[in-house]
């Protein structure tokens, strides 16, 4: 038995092979699929989610790694999903195709969790792991820059 | 039989009426041997349906239909303003749907003839008659609120989804005209909007489904879950043509979670077709990815088990000197070979690319089911042409029973214009009987094998005494792009292959010597080619681009003067060059350790020029900054143009500094992103983006606009940084 808690919600995985990485738990066990497949090996950030507010791959997490622990995805980053990144990013028109976008969303969230100062060097550094092929960086760079400037969620 | 499943019927039988309405006008058919009054004919709908692109309800529910696939690429919302701008209606707000029947007649592509997206062609082909379809509805509702108002049409207007009969003060929504416009004749002549008045054409900013693609909400192929689907991954022949010799599926079959293995034969038969693989179909994707790999094959050698990328140079270089080589003229004026005796300087350069992979990130994934001879497809089908020849080849199911639920793709880049992955899935379902969801891993993306071909390209020029381009001579070696698609091509008159010679025909050229000799060389290495993003201008433009850099300093001249004295009739080319150049602060004092090169191009009708600039400081070479200026004539969507460019810009950096996919043994030696290196956050310099308004008429098509322009942009700034000209991408930095 694996007892985790995702997006505030207890739960218990009492089949599930420990050494599952948590991806597929969470997309194909737990249906939250907005966490995205897109290397299978932490290269491209498509599947980043929060272990306890830190950004990590969870395609190369096994999901016995995160008992006891706080996993927050794509879908519970605002109960509103007006999160002020997920405002920006559509201010900022950011999404192409989208596929990585949840995954780049849940990085610059780190990052802001983070309460470092927003700057192109720090948006690079927290960024370079989330790969987008359509060529989106430039709008999210602006779209990170709009969100650290919005007030604060209500 | 439900309400939606005689609308389903109905659609299946829905044909395109021969019209002089230039095939706006739909009318409806009826399955052979059935009348109208035949209880079981399919009712006709309580809508309004003019064409194929605008539907309109009694609740005033409006639903255009795109009928382009949209792989990240904003057709559905570019295209859905076309028809919105006309029929005045908010192309943000309204339904927009995939046709239920993509093998509608009306849907084929207009040059191709299949159906098909691609090209960079979507808004380009598709603008004028979208427009037409929008405004053709309009006129009709405008119509239908006139004889209820025994008013004459010309004194209606109409205002975001209702007609206005502004001196009464009177309006009628556009759902409230439905029964009656629904019954009018197609009208006679229909006038299209004056530009000036454009709303959303010229003026987009967002694209649809934003909002649910930040909140993981959207839905993508991966994400398609039916009851009782299996997954399926398949390990597929490690090099093109080898079979199956053995195959022990006892350790695969011990995997939780593990149903089947089931051998897929290969499809060689098929221009396209899918190698031989051995596929394992779990109850998730885990457990068919473990199964896999617990899969023991035996593989034959085939004829590419000697073929090694790093030998391909060698031979492309003797096919042009094979007299038995095809050589096809894609230009020609006076005689090159006349020339070169004579002329004050001659050079002769050779330039190289590598096999490049597509890599769109949502990996290649398609659900099937095969029911009741029927084939249902969920997924991006970017081509649904092949998804009914996978279906007719494979499971002998007719055109009318192929249903295929669009979704859009996490991108394409050309990699979902294959087939291999649709004829494998319909196999799959067709075995397994219940629905089948294939998937591929990073790992199977980059050695699918339809990757963009490895080219060698041998140019030759001469100057004369005045320092002017007297001859120019391009050898291009490449295999034929299309043979997978358009087979019987070579059969044409000309015998060209027009996706192979991008850039270096008579349209697409820009330079004018007295001399010109640009020819492709047919060399076919066996290694099946892929569309890829941007395709043979890749090649083409970084050679031409290059060289003409190279005549440019050996005639001691300015690399942008030079380009531009060798342009005739082309003022919206030198446009953008001149602008590009300015921008980026051609010909003014540069930084110590800086330099810019150019390059330039045309295609899709519309116009580049891009400068890079890149500098040495501290012992480390960068590229600092990337100056682009595009005239694309019409921008329907302006912040579509701009992040198309961006991307293209992107991937052009990539073709520059990254992308090289090496084949040792037959066998493709990259894996995954930690050996193939695509362009990250952290590579991007900085970039400007201009796009001019060229001709506001007429939108050119920019999917595939930006790339080729940037390698050789670098390549020649490294050059005036450097000195030292590198003629083979990846580019080295230093």
């Amino acid at each position: 038995m694996i007892e985790f808690t995702v997006n505030g919600e207890r739960r218990e995985l009492a089949e599930t092979s420990p050494s599952m990485p948590l991806l597929w738990v969470l997309r194909e066990h737990l249906k939250l699929t907005g966490t995205k497949f897109g290397c299978g090996m932490g290269l491209c950030g498509a599947c980043t989610v929060h272990l306890d507010g830190v950004a990590v791959r969870s395609c190369q997490l096994p999901v016995a790694a995160v008992a006891g622990h706080a996993i927050t995805t794509i879908e519970g980053l605002s109960p509103t999903e007006q999160h002020p990144l997920q405002l920006a990013w559509v201010a900022e028109d950011v999404p192409q195709c989208g596929y990585c976008q949840s995954g780049q969303i849940m990085s610059a969230a780190a990052l802001l969790n983070t309460g470092a100062a927003v700057t192109d060097d720090s948006i690079r550094n927290a960024m370079s792991g989330n790969l987008c092929r359509c060529g989106t960086y430039g709008r999210i760079n602006k779209a990170i820059k709009r969100a650290a400037n919005a007030p604060k969620e209500a | 039989m439900s309400l939606d499943q005689i609308e389903l019927s109905r659609r299946v039988f829905l044909k395109q009426a021969a019209t002089v309405t230039g095939g706006l006008a739909v009318a409806f058919y009826l399955p052979p041997g059935m009348t109208a009054t035949d209880p079981k004919a399919p009712a006709p709908a309580a809508e309004f349906e003019p064409n194929a692109w605008v539907r309109i309800l009694p609740d005033g529910t409006v639903k255009l239909v795109v009928h382009k696939h949209d792989s990240g690429t904003g057709t559905q919302t570019a295209l859905a303003a076309c028809v919105a701008e006309e029929l005045d209606v908010n192309p943000m707000t309204v339904q927009v749907i995939t046709p239920e029947n993509p093998f509608f007649d009306t849907y084929i592509h207009p040059v191709w003839k299949v159906f098909s997206t691609g090209g960079s062609t979507s808004v380009s082909l598709e603008y004028d008659r979208l427009r037409m379809a929008g405004a053709t509805a309009r006129a009709l509702l405008m119509t239908a609120a006139a004889k209820q108002w025994k008013v004459s049409p010309d004194s209606c207007t109409t205002e975001e989804g209702r007609v206005v009969h502004v001196a009464s003060k009177r309006h009628l929504a556009y759902g409230e005209l439905v029964s009656v416009a629904a019954h009018l004749p197609a009208p006679a002549k229909v006038t299209l909007k004056d530009p000036a008045q454009f709303k959303y054409i010229g003026k987009l900013r967002h694209k649809r489904d934003a909002a649910a693609k930040v909140c993981g909400r959207f839905k993508y192929s991966i994400d398609v879950v039916l009851p009782q689907m299996l997954v399926a991954v398949i390990q597929r022949a490690p090099v093109i043509g080898a079979t199956v010799l053995s195959v022990d599926s006892n350790a695969a079959l011990q995997v939780p979670g593990v149903r089947k293995v089931i051998r897929v034969p290969g499809r060689p038969d098929v221009l396209g077709g899918n190698v031989e693989g051995v596929a394992v179909l779990a109850d998730n994707y885990w457990a068919a990815h473990q199964g896999r790999d617990q899969l023991q094959v035996q593989w034959s050698e085939s004829a590419l088990s000697g073929f090694d990328s790093d030998q391909l140079a060698g031979a492309q270089a003797a096919a042009i000197e094979d007299k038995q080589a095809q050589r096809v003229t894609a230009m020609a004026a006076g005689d090159v070979g006349a020339q070169w005796a004579t002329a004050a300087k001659v050079l002769e350069a050779d330039y190289r690319m590598p096999y490049k992979v597509q890599n769109p990130l949502e990996p290649i994934c398609i659900t099937a089911q095969v029911k009741d001879n029927a084939i249902t497809y969920w997924g991006g089908v970017q081509v649904p042409s092949s998804a009914l020849e996978a279906a007719q080849a494979v499971c002998k199911i007719s055109q009318d029973h192929v249903t295929i639920n669009e979704l859009v793709s996490g991108g394409s880049f050309g990699a979902r214009e294959a087939k291999y992955w649709l004829f494998e899935v319909a196999y799959l379902a067709q075995q397994a009987k219940v629905p089948v969801k294939l998937m591929n891993s990073r790992e199977d993306e980059m050695r699918a094998l339809f990757m963009h071909p490895a080219t060698l390209h041998r140019a030759k020029g001469a100057l004369d005494a005045q320092g002017r381009l007297s001859a120019l001579q391009l050898q291009a070696v490449s295999p034929a792009s299309p043979e997978q698609w358009e087979p019987g091509y070579f059969e044409r008159p000309d015998k060209m292959d027009y996706s192979t010679t991008e850039a270096i025909t008579a349209w697409d050229f820009a330079y004018r010597p007295a001399n010109l000799d640009l020819v492709w060389v047919k060399h076919e290495s066996n290694v099946p080619s892929g569309w890829y993003r941007s395709v043979s201008f890749i090649p083409n433009v970084f050679a031409v681009e290059s060289f003409m850099d190279e005549m440019a300093h050996a005639a001691g001249q300015d690399p942008l003067a030079f380009r531009l004295a060798h342009m005739q009739d082309r003022p919206r080319h030198v446009a953008v060059l001149k602008s590009a150049a300015e921008r980026a602060g051609w010909g003014q004092p540069l930084p110590p350790g800086t330099a810019l090169g150019i390059a330039t191009h045309q295609g899709y009708t519309s116009f580049i020029a891009v400068v890079a600039q890149v500098s040495k400081k501290d012992g480390v070479t960068t590229v600092d900054k990337l100056t682009c200026v595009v005239d694309c004539g019409l921008a329907v969507s302006p912040g579509g143009v701009e992040e198309q460019l961006y991307g293209g810009l992107m991937w052009g950096l990539g073709h520059a500094l990254f992308d090289r996919l090496d084949i040792k043994q037959g066998r493709v030696v990259q894996s995954n992103f930690h050996d193939y290196r695509v362009t990250r956050m952290s590579d991007m310099p900085a970039v400007d983006i201009l796009v001019v308004d060229g001709e506001p008429g007429k939108p050119g098509g920019v999917g595939e606009l930006g790339s080729p322009s940037v390698a050789p942009a670098i390549a020649n700034a490294l050059f005036n940084l450097t000195g030292v000209r590198q003629r083979s991408t990846p580019l080295t930095l230093g």
